[in-house]
Formats: C-alpha cells, sequence, structure tokens
C-alpha cells in the first residue's frame, strides 16, 4: 500500500516534470521589428489597442492564428501583434548611437511635420567635401532638402492603412 | 592616449617605438566599426556625388512624399529600422537607384516610367535599403580606411584632414557609380529587399514581374547594368528567397495608387 502511494507520487512528479519541460520547449520568444508595433486586444486591426511596443522588445509567444500571433510582453501585458512585425532573431540593428539616434529621430517624427524645406541637413564634413568636389549649391540644397524631409510615424501608418497593407490587409 | 604615448616614445628620442605605436592604432582603428555620425558624414557626402552625377532630385512634392511613405513603410520592417530613410527621384533617364550610408536612397526618373505598381516600387526600394541596412557601402569604405592606413574616426577625422576624407569619399563613390558592388552584395540586397517589401504585405511576385520586364528591354548583359549582375541571376535569387521565406504570390499590388500618386493619372 506503501509502496503503491510512493509510485503514484512518483508518477505524479514525472507527469509534472514532463508538463514543465514541454511547457518550457514550446514558450518561444520572438522580437519586434517593425520600427512601431502595437499589441491589439484581438487579432484584427480594428482592435483596441492595448501597448505601443519598442523596437527590439521580447515577446512570449502565446498563441499562433492566421497572420496573427498572440503574445505576453515583460511587463505581462497579452494581446494580439500582426506576425511580420516580429522575428525569432534578435534585430542587429542599433547600437548604443543608433539607438540614441533612434529615440530622438522619433521624438522628431512624432511631430505633423512633413516636410521642412530650406532645414540645414548637412554637416560640416559634408559641407567641406562639397567645396573640396567643387559641388553646386542646388545640388548642395537637393540633399539639404532630403537631409531634412521628414514624414510623421502616423502618416506612415495612415497610408498603410489606405493601402490595405500591413495589419490593415483584408 | 595613443597619442600621447607615440608622442612620449618620439620625445624619449624612440623614433621606431613611436611608429610601432602608430601602425598599431592605425590598425586597431581600422577595425573599428564606423559609427553613426561618421556613417552620416559619410553617407551625405556620397548623396552629394550621386545627385551632382545624375542631374539633381525632383523638385515635385507629391511625387517626393509618395516615394518617402512608400520607402518608410518598407524600411520600417527591415532588420535595421532605427535610423532615418530619406528617399528621392533623380532627374535622369537611365535606369537604376542608389543607396548612400545612413539610409539616402535615390530611384531615377527612368526606372519610375517602368515600374508599374507600387508593389515593384517597394521591392526597389527595399533593395536599396537592405544596401543600407547590411551596411554594404560602409564595408567598402572600411577596406578603404584600413588601406589608407586612417588612424582616426569620425567627423573629428573629416574636418582635420579633408583631402583624406575626399580621397576616402571619391573611392567608395567609384566603386557604388562606376564599378558596382560585389555580385553576392546585389544578390543580398534583391533578396532582402524582396522580403522587406513582402512583410508589408506587398506581393512578392512583383519584382520578378519587374525584373523579367527589364531583361527583356535590355536584353541579359552586364553591359546594359554593369553594376550589378545580369538579370536571369537575380530572378533565380529573388525566386530562390521566395521559396526558402514561403512568401506566397498573394499580396498586394496597388497599381491604381501607383499610377495616381506617382504620375497623377
Amino acid at each position: 500500500m506503501k509502496r503503491g502511494k510512493r509510485q503514484r507520487l512518483s508518477i505524479m512528479v514525472l507527469v509534472i516534470a514532463l508538463g514543465l519541460l514541454s511547457g518550457i520547449a514550446l514558450a518561444e520568444t520572438v522580437f519586434v521589428q517593425g520600427k512601431t508595433a502595437k499589441l491589439r486586444a484581438g487579432k484584427t486591426s480594428l482592435d483596441r489597442v492595448v501597448a505601443d511596443l519598442k523596437f527590439g522588445e521580447a515577446l512570449e509567444v502565446l498563441k499562433k492564428e492566421d497572420n496573427w500571433l498572440e503574445v505576453r510582453t515583460a511587463a505581462g501585458v497579452k494581446g494580439w501583434i500582426f506576425a511580420n512585425k516580429t522575428t525569432t532573431t534578435k534585430p542587429s540593428g542599433g547600437d548604443d548611437a543608433l539607438a540614441k539616434l533612434g529615440k530622438s529621430f522619433r521624438r522628431t517624427e512624432a511631430s505633423d511635420v512633413t516636410a521642412s524645406a530650406g532645414a540645414r541637413g548637412l554637416d560640416k564634413a559634408s559641407e567641406t567635401y562639397a567645396n573640396k568636389a567643387g559641388i553646386t549649391q542646388q545640388h548642395r540644397d537637393a540633399v539639404d532638402r532630403m537631409t531634412a524631409y521628414q514624414i510623421g510615424d502616423q502618416d506612415v501608418e495612415d497610408f498603410l492603412k489606405e493601402g490595405g497593407l500591413g495589419e490593415y490587409a483584408k | 592616449m595613443q597619442r600621447a604615448a607615440e608622442d612620449a616614445a618620439r620625445r624619449s628620442g624612440d623614433e621606431r617605438l613611436a611608429r610601432t605605436i602608430h601602425g598599431g592604432g592605425t590598425l586597431i582603428s581600422g577595425l573599428l566599426p564606423i559609427g553613426y555620425d561618421e556613417e552620416s558624414s559619410i553617407g551625405q557626402a556620397i548623396a552629394l556625388q550621386v545627385v551632382a552625377r545624375y542631374g539633381g532630385v525632383s523638385d515635385q512634392p507629391d511625387l517626393t512624399r509618395y516615394v518617402n511613405l512608400v520607402g518608410r513603410a518598407v524600411a520600417s520592417t527591415c532588420d535595421r529600422p532605427d535610423i532615418p530613410y530619406r528617399f528621392a527621384v533623380l532627374n535622369h533617364d537611365s535606369i537604376n537607384a542608389f543607396a548612400a550610408p545612413a539610409g539616402y536612397i535615390f530611384v531615377t526618373r527612368g526606372l519610375m516610367a517602368q515600374i508599374r505598381n507600387e508593389a515593384e516600387l517597394a521591392a526597389v526600394l527595399g533593395h536599396e535599403i537592405a544596401h543600407v541596412s547590411q551596411k554594404h557601402i560602409l564595408q567598402v569604405i572600411q577596406r578603404s580606411k584600413r588601406l589608407a592606413g586612417v588612424t582616426e574616426a569620425g567627423l573629428a577625422y573629416a574636418n582635420q584632414n579633408p583631402e583624406a576624407f575626399k580621397g576616402l569619399i571619391d573611392a567608395a563613390v567609384k566603386k557604388l557609380l562606376d564599378e558596382g558592388l560585389d555580385q553576392e552584395k546585389e544578390i543580398e540586397a534583391d533578396a532582402l529587399g524582396d522580403v522587406f517589401a513582402a512583410r508589408v504585405g506587398y506581393d512578392p511576385t512583383a519584382y520578378v514581374g519587374l525584373l523579367n520586364r527589364l531583361k527583356a528591354l535590355k536584353g541579359d548583359d552586364r553591359a546594359f547594368f554593369k553594376t550589378h549582375p545580369n538579370f536571369s541571376t537575380r530572378i533565380a535569387a529573388v525566386q530562390k528567397v521566395m521559396q526558402s521565406e514561403g512568401l506566397k504570390p498573394n499580396g498586394t499590388l496597388l497599381g491604381d495608387r501607383f499610377a495616381r500618386l506617382s504620375r497623377g493619372s
């Protein structure tokens, strides 16, 4: 009797251990690939946004359905993300300098400015290069305007929506 | 630090030691990755040459905005989305596109005329974005820096030694515009660019369609695109990545939007 109890206990422990191990094996981590990504309450672009995710953020995959993943963030927030905004390997882009730049760039983009013609964009080194290489003022101005050109994240999002692209695909 | 040690050795009369320290610094700095500030200066300088040699950029604001919106959508899904990507149309009838470091991307008016829908444009811009995200041109510069024995890095170097900086840029421009990058880098950019565009939801077969039309138009000789592998090789590479990545030909083309926003029709 005593032996039987011990056997049952051993089997229970084994079952629990196997369950835990399979849980570990099934747990998949993905990383936010897109520059901006939204975590939604459901698997459509019409569902409520429950969190704004950061580039490179790790997410635990709970379920896969169609082109969407149900995930949990490190902070414990559950929701759905469009699968194409994730990657299974940690994105390589962005050392410290780039990460800093990304932050400041996003701050600038948050404004609704779409273009700021005439803003100075060329730095001293490229100005010096332009002088030495005999680049005309017209061409300097063109690169200047290109450097200063801005489009807000929301404009890109609206553009995707209008075209039925990304998570707005029909 | 290195310069102080070098000076100290020279003051002590040991010129040989000073030269060794200088050489060590050259080797180490040549192996260091190029930081973003330096990349930005390099990118701007190369962009100046691209604009100068290809007739300037289009001044049509609607076209510029459209190309930037498509480009930004594709860039947001690439492996390096945290840098600013900017796009412009060059006033040139040749069929080509270029990328300079730090996200300066150009497509010629001639190539725009061959493109039939937004999915094709997205893949073309994706190809150029891949050159930036994979730092293909920076690798060329890095090699040149090592060969030139350049010790300093960044803006300080460019400002203190503008002649040497010009030498590096001119060599990179020659490689980019005249000789072309290594063929495997072009193939990698084709494959990655199509993957980036497909991630947005564009049809990945659109790029194959464009490459096939260009092949029919210009033949399969590298004399046309001397800076790129021939079209057959590129088409095969794109088809291979579509298969390996499981990209389905069921994405969006957006031909009407392309006609409306790029040509006003």
